[in-house]
């Protein structure tokens, strides 16, 4: 145990403060992308996708700290993937999103993160370990886009920078709707920080930057990676069980910083109570933890661990894991919102004919 | 005409799909009242109102993380 460790509660803290506030809800914003044709927070990840890797790419360039790819396993990024994305949307919340919902008080997503953490840990250390060993052993291949293609990583940050730079003048040119906001009952700093509705695209430049920021503070306590979720919450219960204090490290208190700056922001805007699911909803959230865990470990990392840093870091596997994520997320969309809708809407003209 | 939709404890999005149901069900000019306390709802909700055409008339927190929102029907 270092000082250095405490880098990451600071790093996760202001994660977890700045996704409660911002409403980063990545779940939701797959989702909307399906059920309501929405892809704003779909453009938001982009952005803070492309901002995390001008930065991170600036450090490595500046030898701050050096990074490989390494490799990637096809089939389990492809499954694992698809099958954290039916689960965040049971779960109701990605794994970061869950994190930051159980520091808003939510009981539903305490019981997500136990069925996440257990069987995260489960796939670890626990008897699910062999069958996360044997479908990692299929399909493995080179994992940098930028040496399939036999360019600088550069150039693909120049092309993703560049689509992300229209899309953001897009969608700022558009005709602006005035989106309602509360009556402001606090001033100056208090109304911005605990009160006033952030910019959705202001909230992924933080991201980026946080996530950037993540990579130098953790890599200096040992730990090669940047934001990480899935496998610090394994670690959690790892150590719970073990005792075994190697497992603490400095992802573990990056999640416990997101916990806190999550509950944090929401006590000071009057925004944490304690909210208990129905039974319905608690089974649900509990089930689809389930899922996040075997999914994320299969994948190799979460809609953070993934969808954020290695696409980022411009690797096959963030990307693949992404568009599967999200075609899991509408896979169960589908079964969740549409449909039941749909034979509600059906079951409403047919009592009006008869 | 207000109609009120209660929906605390319903967590996201569900507060909003039953709230873009429910304004199917009221004449053009009547108001929804919109109960929740999930928190993203502050910002789907009104962004989807103001989106779909519809007059906000009324949004407030009313307590520790609990919101009213109310939407006429344009």
């Amino acid at each position: 145990m270092s000082f250095g460790l405490l880098t990451g509660l600071l790093c996760g803290a202001l994660l977890g403060f700045v996704m409660q506030r911002g409403r980063f809800c990545l779940t939701g914003g797959f989702r909307d992308m399906y059920i309501a044709k929405d892809n704003h927070m779909f453009y938001a990840l982009l952005i803070a996708i492309a901002v995390q890797s001008v930065g991170v790419y600036t450090l490595i360039s500046l030898g701050v700290f050096e990074f490989t790819t390494g490799t990637i396993s096809l089939l389990a990024v492809i499954a694992g993937s698809f099958i954290f994305g039916i689960g965040i949307i049971f779960a109701g919340g990605c794994a970061t999103g869950t994190w930051y919902r159980a520091g808003e008080g939510l009981v539903g997503s305490w019981m997500a993160l136990a069925g996440y953490m257990l069987v995260a840990a489960m796939m670890r250390t626990g008897p699910l370990a062999p069958i996360d060993t044997e479908l990692k052993s299929y399909e493995v291949g080179n994992n940098s886009m930028a040496a399939t293609f036999g360019v600088s990583p550069w150039v693909l940050i120049a092309i993703l920078v560049a689509i992300v730079a229209f899309i953001v003048y897009r969608e700022l040119k558009k005709p602006k709707v005035k989106i309602p906001s509360l009556k402001p009952k606090k001033t100056g700093v208090a109304h911005i920080l605990f009160e006033k509705r952030w910019n959705p695209f202001v909230t992924a430049t933080l991201i980026g930057l946080i996530a950037t920021l993540a990579w130098p503070l953790s890599v200096a306590t040992g730990r090669m990676g940047g934001l990480g979720i899935t496998t610090p919450s394994a670690n959690i219960l790892q150590f719970l069980v073990t005792g075994d204090i190697s497992f603490v490290n400095w992802g573990v208190f990056l999640v416990l910083g997101v916990f806190l700056g999550s509950m944090f922001a929401a006590k000071m805007s009057g925004e944490f109570r304690f909210r208990m699911p129905d039974v319905k909803t608690g089974l649900n959230s509990f089930s689809g933890g389930l899922m996040m865990g075997f999914g994320a470990s299969l994948a190799g990392g979460c809609s953070i661990g993934n969808g954020l840093v290695m696409t980022a870091m411009m690797t096959w596997s963030g990307w693949i894991s992404l568009v599967f994520m999200i075609l899991g997320t509408w896979t169960a969309s589908y079964f969740v919102f549409v449909r039941p809708r749909k034979k509600a809407q059906a079951a409403r003209s047919e009592t009006v004919t008869a | 005409m207000q109609k009120k939709l209660e929906v605390m404890g319903m967590v996201c999005p569900f507060p909003l799909v039953e709230a873009k149901q429910a304004i199917e069900e009221i004449n053009t000019g009547d108001e929804l009242v919109v109960e929740f306390d999930c928190t993203q709802g502050t910002e789907s909700i009104p962004r989807w109102a103001a989106e779909a055409g519809h007059e906000v008339t009324n949004f407030e927190q009313v307590g520790e993380a609990a919101w009213t929102i109310t939407i006429k029907k344009n």
